[in-house]
């Protein structure tokens, strides 16, 4: 491997593989998981509990997948939108190994019972002050690299990963370390704070850029409107953070808050809509024969669509008496796993084929392949997800009914874990086969095959 | 068109972050000042004993938050199901809370809700109960024998010490008990915490 060459991206280039591999062995948890539904003997260690495996599934796939392969993404894009270099990849590359140590051991000690009780921040001290320093590495590394730019205008793209930067600081802090100096209703608030916004202002902005930055890339065509990149962005800033206190409707919180919660869920769809319009406008706009043609363009639609049901279900979710059926039910976990894979996982995805192949200056090894990945993932989110929104409902409302007995509405249940252990073991497989296209893009045949030409953005 | 946020980079980060700070504050700082008396302890509430505090803390470790939450929302339905013998649950309150460092109020009903379980059972219930949940014994006495015994999937928790399982047996006994709730057939209260 010629070493030179990949100096320049090395930051984004680490953030974006490790991403990929924790991306099996997070969702691998997440089908262990799923196995513990039916056969709860399975693996009857401490270390392989359910309460534990389950954090160690949310934790490995939202932070060690997800975010970090929307870092790599953000440290590829930022120096390409302003026609500048990465401030230091020295400082990016430290960065990347801080984040994965904290992480990594993080997890491990969450499998060894340690962890802070906040659903998405148990990661317990010093690691969670360790991923705040790597947010701090990155975030000057980012705005250095904005303040050396040689273009003077920000593409939307900008925006979001500028507001990404400084609401995750917010939102993880409070998450992670304020909620351990407070206690009752006072952090309940704080920490479905965070759990509210890990998804809404961090993983949407960080998602929301790469996508404004791959989706015109993949399709050759520019972004159908500026107005509505804008109002998009303004109106998350502003209302999404409102929200938090939605995940206890009917709960122990004060009346006023829920309502305030409410009202700005509702509210969440003026900029959803923008975003998705926007996003729909350039598919629509762009060539009709290239639209849909490689696995990113297929994968950038249907995280979009995604996006867009999954924003209309929170909404919807949040109406009172809706509330009182999905709530605390299966539904809860489709709606979590289609926002987070759906949605925001698969516009990852995306920015993992376009960009490593780039950064490497190889072509992807089989386009083909990346193909098969997204029509088998593309089914197992389906016959994942949409058996729990059958059977969530089910569940409450024979939850509704006191005549029956919690464990056999539980017994009934069944079926849909069935199911969803197979769905879930296809999306693994599928999972598999991206890692495989990756690692032959990397280190397999491709090698002799022709550079491919990077156009300048 | 083109705004000021599109090329200062002061402007942007400013505004970005100034209009985010506004629902922040309203939903984080604000509800501990306007909510205060719906989240301090009440006066005859007690904190935890150290035995209580070690059961906690067993109960995090092992994440039964992810299967159990511990909230009688403000539902005929959960106060009937979570009720006894015929006794509404009363809903759970913010000051109930109060002494809870994590709180374990939850999103997810894998099993059946904790807010109120305080003494609803016995220890000894409990004890085998954790070593072996396939084995509901007594609590489902009218339940068809095979199926619904086994029908538990909540995980076993044999691997714990016994002294362990007595703390944690100790924390799930004081769930729901800051409100004395619970009566017996001449209407008389039971509040009676068990040694
Ligand atoms: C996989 C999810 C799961 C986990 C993790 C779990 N439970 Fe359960 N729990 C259940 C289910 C399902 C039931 C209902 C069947 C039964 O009684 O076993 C239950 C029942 C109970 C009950 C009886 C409640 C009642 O009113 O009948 C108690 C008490 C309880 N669990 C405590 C705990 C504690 C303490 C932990 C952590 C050490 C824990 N559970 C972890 C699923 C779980």
């Amino acid at each position: 491997m010629n070493v030179t060459k990949l100096k320049e991206n090395r930051a984004a280039y680490l953030f974006l593989t490790t991403g990929c591999v924790c991306l099996l062995i997070g969702m691998g948890m997440g089908l262990f998981v799923a196995l513990k539904f039916l056969f709860p003997l399975l693996g009857e260690y401490p270390l392989f509990s359910f309460g534990r495996i389950r954090q160690a599934h949310t934790n490995l796939v939202m932070f060690a997948f997800l975010l970090q392969v929307d870092i790599g993404i953000m440290l590829y894009i930022i120096p390409r939108l302003l026609h500048t270099k990465l401030f230091s990849e020295k400082l990016g590359v430290a960065t990347w190994a801080v984040y994965n140590v904290a992480v990594g051991a993080g997890v491990i000690r969450i499998l060894m019972g340690i962890n802070q009780g906040i659903e998405y921040a148990e990661i317990a001290p010093p690691f969670n002050y360790m991923i705040v320093l790597a947010w701090v590495m990155l975030l000057v590394n980012i705005m250095a690299t904005i303040l050396r730019r040689t273009v003077r205008s920000f593409y939307v793209s900008v925006w979001y990963v500028v507001g990404a930067l400084l609401w995750t600081a917010v939102v993880y802090i409070t998450g992670s370390i304020l909620t351990q100096y407070t206690t009752g209703l006072n952090q309940a608030n704080l920490s479905w704070f965070y759990v509210h916004n890990a998804v809404g202002l961090v993983f949407t902005p960080c998602g929301l850029a790469a996508a404004y930055y791959l989706i015109p890339k993949v399709l050759n065509t520019p972004i159908y409107s500026h107005k509505l990149s804008l109002i998009g962005f303004w109106v998350i800033a502003f209302t999404y953070c409102w929200t938090g206190a939605h995940h206890m409707i009917h709960g122990p919180n004060s009346y006023w808050l829920e309502t305030v919660a409410i009202l700005f869920s509702w509210s969440l769809i003026i900029p959803v809509m923008a975003v998705v319009t926007n996003f729909l406008g350039t598919y629509a706009t762009a060539p009709r024969a290239t639209r849909f043609k490689t696995a990113e363009s297929k994968l950038l639609f249907t995280g979009t669509i995604y996006y867009l049901l999954t924003c209309l279900q929170g909404p919807f979710q949040a109406i009172r008496t809706v509330n009182t059926v999905v709530s605390k039910t299966d539904w809860v976990v489709a709606h979590a796993h289609m926002a987070l894979l759906g949605a925001f996982g698969l516009i990852a995805m995306a920015g993992a084929y376009y960009i490593i192949p780039r950064i490497v200056k190889r072509p992807l090894y089989s386009p083909r392949l990346a193909n098969i990945h997204f029509w088998m993932t593309f089914v197992g989110l389906l016959t994942f997800m949409f058996p729990m929104y059958v059977s969530g409902p089910m569940q409450g409302l024979a939850w509704l009914n006191i005549e029956r007995t919690f464990l056999e509405i539980l017994a009934e249940q069944r079926w849909v874990w069935m199911i969803r252990m197979h769905s879930g073991a296809l999306i693994l497989l599928a999972q598999t086969l991206f890692f495989y296209n990756l690692w032959e893009t990397l280190y397999g045949k491709s090698y002799f095959m022709k550079p491919i030409e990077e156009k300048v953005a | 068109m083109q705004l000021l946020t599109e090329r200062n980079i002061a402007i942007l980060a400013v505004g970005a972050f100034g209009i985010f700070s506004v629902g922040v504050f309203c939903t984080t700082v604000l509800p501990r000042f306007v909510d205060r008396e719906l989240m301090d302890p009440k006066p005859n509430m007690r904190p935890y004993t150290e035995q209580e505090a070690r059961g906690r803390k067993v109960y995090l470790a092992e994440g039964c938050v992810y299967c159990h939450t511990q909230q009688i929302r403000h539902l005929k339905s959960d106060q009937k199901r979570y009720g006894w013998r015929l006794v509404d649950a009363p809903p759970s309150k913010g000051w109930e809370y109060a002494y809870d460092n994590p709180h374990f109020i939850g999103t997810k009903r894998t099993g059946p809700d904790l807010g109120r379980v305080g003494g609803k059972y016995s220890s000894e219930w409990h004890w085998s109960h954790f070593k072996n949940p396939r084995d509901l014994g007594e609590k489902f006495r009218n339940l068809p024998e095979s199926k619904m015994q086994q029908a538990s999937i909540m995980p076993s928790y044999a691997y714990l010490s016994d002294e362990q399982i007595k703390d944690l047996t100790a924390y799930i006994q004081t769930l729901g008990r800051n409100v004395n709730w619970r009566k017996d057939k001449d209407g008389q209260l039971l509040n009676d915490y068990e040694e």
